[in-house]
């Protein structure tokens, strides 16, 4: 397919608002008649709530109202309605909202906050679900199994269990009978922060007429929307929710979380809009956090290398709140099988309330989780095995003819994960290793992946596309742009379809449910297929109107009519035609009566046949999926066990590139994000549950110092059939085989396998010490 | 207490009332309307917040608003003239520079003052400057290359 404008770059249609600071942010809107609440938590993560004394508080300048949960007789929740948005006789986190104030300026609130006082009995606190699931645990959420949920989610009571998934795929038993070796490993993937720059944060305002109206840094407003509407008894149309200029995601301003505490507290004062934003300290403790995730692999092999069998068990601890948390565990559970096929699965996966802040999206969505264990496992059975862990992988990778856990087919069309692999090895492993010398070990990695959305069956994203009265387009989504650049792929995919110049299509720039049409949510990695989908209906609908009002125009049947862009022609005397510009509102004939209809059209697209599991954990559950790979040269220093990242490569098949500086970006910052996470980052809790490390100062978040000296990026583009023009999705996979390649390479220099990260220099110098003096 | 302090802000003259817990950021954003510095941290460790004062590259976060008095400040919305770009806001959009774009205004700031002080400074200089933001959007690769540019386009230039 020859194509005129996708695969091509174009400037970001933000970009020059972006670079003169004139982009709109939350924290940059000021309202009329605006008050500013700050939010107080608690000292310790599991208590009850005894008493507390706003007395005082109420006293301080500037302070319109202190608020309390004590009457709350609600829980929210998009998936399970375990949460309250404020405590109401516990708190079940060191984040969670205990009581706040409204005053007029956030200092004033701030000053107020310290004059609160707050009795608490303690409760024992559990940071890991392996304590939460102890006999005896106090239960976290004693009524959990009366919580409301959406149908086969959610807990059974009794226990700190909030969610329990099991797949079953072919016979277990027999698989592990088939094997002539059986390998096993454990590896965690611990707490950290998506932390993008800017903090999360929300306006809530309850008006005068009942209405409700919330501003937020959120990528779900329609969610939002939905759950602030059944919250306070309302038709969702009376609930507005906008969202302006965000300043990255990464997965945890997904959901409904921080907008239900806002909207709860403006409620006090109706009629004046209340802002809060995260300090950095509540953006780390008050929003989500990402991953917690434990995982024990069995694998089963024949000795010439054929997977037989799979057992995993994924682990994950939730937080105090579950909601949508438990499809990251699912997610990771039915994708621990990584890129390979096993004929026989029981991928076993639990969410476990625990008491840390909420645990949800974190780009990756359980996806890096499990197959940092897979991949690490690859190497580990190809060195028992004797065998080239190449090799290995190759006999076993997921492909056309080849069955996915799910027990979906998978065809050539969702992509090809060996030329993938064959393009980072050929970066990586041409040439022989470097030696070791005085100063370094060096090493080479390896890891291949996959991802799946890991959607809803029921999500779509839409599109309204209007031709204005010059043939010029806009286009409003629902989709929330983080960076990512969607913008630029709707402008790219509808200029390719409807055969115009980029420039002369307009995208919105913020998102207002009022006007937006109606997106389930921007999570997945899902808005270039979908969305761009959505695009290429909305604008074959808009060529269709115009051929049909041109029928008129032009005398003429429908079939004998074509469009490129400027004119609608007759296509056996294309000098038979009618300009685009003279369709768009309807045609004016001569004598001035105007026909046809005024050319605007909407769509949606979702994922064909996106089904809830069955009784065995399978179903249709993927339906696209996005394969890759990634290889890495690293050193490590001996003087202090600092591992360097010399070289990183990374190849996807994303079906079709549809911008490339875009694209390169997004690899590139996803790369460096999960390098992070492998060599750095860590939110950390002591045992009252407490975080250490709440501000940029202490978590090691990555700078230009720490990113890798050279970045290889390639895509393979073998056309998928959902995606406009063939693309597929691209944003997290990323950050998936970033730990195992590095994990790898740490084992290919010094011969010592890791099974945690971070791994940070100590921990390096220390084992590599060990070895040498157990060697000597 | 309240106080009045008087600076010069992107080549104007300004009188603001601050209270004594107000930071240079507050006083730009709350007071001023300038809200292209962004806050992202309070600790002085992302650089979202950079404006420049005095010809230096400063972290406005954590700078007591009473210090600004007398001070010359540039911050982002000084730095372009009406839809004439500054050289580097040009290099860092024609590299793939832009993101989310909560980092990139610093980004901007930290560059002008350093291409100001040493037009010629090296890559490591570039870096180390660049190591005072953070990103989590682009893995730093783009932002780079974009101020490499821009500082061969101001070359070019003087």
């Amino acid at each position: 397919m020859s194509l005129k404008y996708v695969g091509k770059n174009i400037t970001r249609p933000d970009a020059i608002k972006k670079i003169t600071g004139k982009s709109v942010f939350l924290d940059d809107i000021k309202l009329n008649g605006m008050l500013y609440a700050a939010i107080l938590t608690p000292p310790t993560a599991h208590a009850k709530i005894l008493s507390i004394d706003i007395s005082a508080a109420e006293k301080e300048p500037g302070v319109i109202k202190v608020v309390t949960g004590k009457n709350i007789d609600f829980l929210f929740g998009d998936n399970v309605k375990d949460r309250v948005p404020m405590a109401v006789d516990r708190v079940r986190y060191i984040g969670e909202p205990v009581a706040a104030v409204i005053a007029e300026n956030p200092h004033q609130a701030q000053m107020a906050l310290k004059k609160i006082e707050v009795k608490y009995k303690e409760l024992p606190v559990y940071i890991d679900a392996r304590d939460a699931l102890k006999k005896n645990a106090v239960l976290i959420h004693p009524d959990s199994a009366d919580y409301w949920h959406l149908p086969g989610i959610g807990a059974d009571g009794g226990t700190n269990i909030a969610d329990h998934y099991l797949l079953n795929k072919g016979d277990i038993k027999k698989g592990f009978g088939e094997a002539d070796l059986v390998v096993e490993g454990e590896f965690n993937y611990p707490f950290s922060s998506s932390a993008a720059i800017e903090p999360h944060g929300t306006i809530a305002l309850h008006h005068e007429d009942g209405t409700i109206e919330i501003w937020s840094s959120s990528i779900c407003p329609f969610v939002i929307r939905e759950d602030i509407a059944h919250t306070y008894k309302l038709p969702v149309s009376s609930v507005r929710v906008h969202i302006p200029e965000v300043g990255g995601c990464f997965g945890y301003k997904s959901d409904v979380t921080i907008e239900q505490t806002v909207a709860y507290i403006a409620s006090f004062v109706p009629g004046r809009p209340v802002k809060w934003v995260a300090s950095r300290k509540e953006d780390f403790i008050s929003t989500l956090l990402g991953h917690g995730i434990r995982t024990k692999f069995k694998v089963g092999v024949t000795k010439t290398g054929k997977l037989t069998a799979l057992k995993t068990t994924i682990l994950h601890s939730t937080g105090a709140y579950v909601d949508t948390g438990l499809h990251v565990m699912r997610g990771s559970t039915h994708n621990s099988t990584g890129t390979y096929e096993f004929p026989n699965c029981y991928l076993d996966g639990y969410s476990v309330y625990t008491n840390t802040p909420p645990v949800g999206a974190y780009r990756g969505y359980g996806h890096q989780e499990s197959q940092l264990g897979m991949e690490r496992m690859m190497d580990i059975i190809a060195r028992k095995l004797g065998m080239d862990p190449f090799k290995l992988r190759a006999m076993n990778y997921l492909g056309p003819g080849k069955k996915t856990s799910l027990g979906e087919w998978l065809w050539e069309s969702n992509g090809n994960v060996k030329k993938c692999a064959d393009i980072v090895r050929k970066t990586i492993f041409t040439g022989k290793k470097k030696k070791e010398d005085s100063e370094y070990y060096y090493g080479r990695g390896f890891a291949a992946l996959m991802k799946s959305p890991k959607g809803a069956p029921f999500s779509s994203k839409s599109c309204y596309l209007k031709f204005n009265i010059d043939g010029s387009v806009s286009i409003n989504m629902g989709g929330a742009e983080v960076g990512q650049g969607l913008r630029n792929v709707v402008r790219l995919v509808a200029a390719e379809v409807l055969k115009i110049d980029p420039s002369r299509i307009s995208v919105y720039m913020e998102i207002d449910t009022q006007f937006s049409p109606w997106e389930w949510q921007t999570i997945g990695s899902m808005f270039t297929m979908q969305g761009g989908r959505a695009v290429v209906r909305a604008a074959e609908k808009a060529i269709h109107q115009l051929k049909k009002t041109a029928m008129q125009a032009l005398k003429c049947d429908y079939d004998m009519l074509e469009y490129d862009g400027d004119y609608i022609f007759l296509s056996s005397d294309p000098s038979v035609r009618v300009k685009v510009s003279a369709l768009a509102h309807g045609y004016m004939t001569e004598d001035g009566i105007t026909v046809g209809e005024v050319v605007h059209t909407t769509s949606d697209a979702r994922l064909p046949r996106y089904s809830n599991p069955d009784a065995n954990g399978q179903g249709s559950m993927g339906v696209t999926y996005t394969f890759g790979a990634q290889a890495c040269e690293i050193k490590i220093e001996k003087k202090t066990g600092k591992i360097i990242v010399d070289h990183f490569a990374s190849a996807f098949d994303v079906g079709q590139v549809i911008n490339p500086i875009q694209i390169r970006g997004q690899v590139a910052g996803g790369v460096m994000m999960a390098l992070g996470s492998t060599l750095h980052e860590e939110t950390k809790f002591d045992s009252d549950g407490v975080c250490l490390n709440p501000r940029f100062s202490k978590y090691r978040f990555p700078t230009i110092n720490d990113a890798p000296a050279k970045q290889t990026i390639e895509f393979v583009e073998t056309p998928g059939k959902i995606g406009p023009f063939g693309a597929r999705g691209i944003g997290e996979h990323p950050v998936i085989g970033v730990a195992p390649a590095v994990l790898n390479a740490v084992y290919d220099a010094v011969g010592i396998d890791f099974y945690e990260i971070p791994l940070d220099p100590e921990q390096v110098k220390a084992a590599i010490e060990g070895k040498n003096k157990k060697g000597r | 207490m309240s106080e009045k302090i008087t600076f010069k802000v992107n080549g104007r003259e300004k009188t603001v009332e601050i209270e004594g817990w107000e930071r240079g950021l507050d006083v730009l954003r709350e007071n001023l309307g300038l809200t292209g510095s962004k806050r992202g941290c309070d600790d002085a460790t992302c650089g979202a917040c950079t404006v420049v004062v005095n010809g230096e590259a400063k972290k406005s976060c954590v700078l007591l608003a009473k210090k600004l008095s007398g001070a010359d400040i540039l911050t982002i919305e000084g730095i372009s003239q009406g839809k004439k770009l500054h050289p580097i806001q040009k290099a860092l959009i024609e590299a793939g520079a832009v993101q989310c774009g909560y980092c990139t205004p610093g980004i901007v700031m930290e560059l002008y003052a350093l291409f100001n002080k040493k037009l010629s400074a090296s890559k490591k200089e570039i870096k180390d400057a660049l190591a005072k933001h953070l990103c989590r959007c682009t893995g730093y690769e783009a932002i780079f290359e974009g101020a490499l540019l821009a500082q061969q386009n101001l070359k070019k230039k003087s």
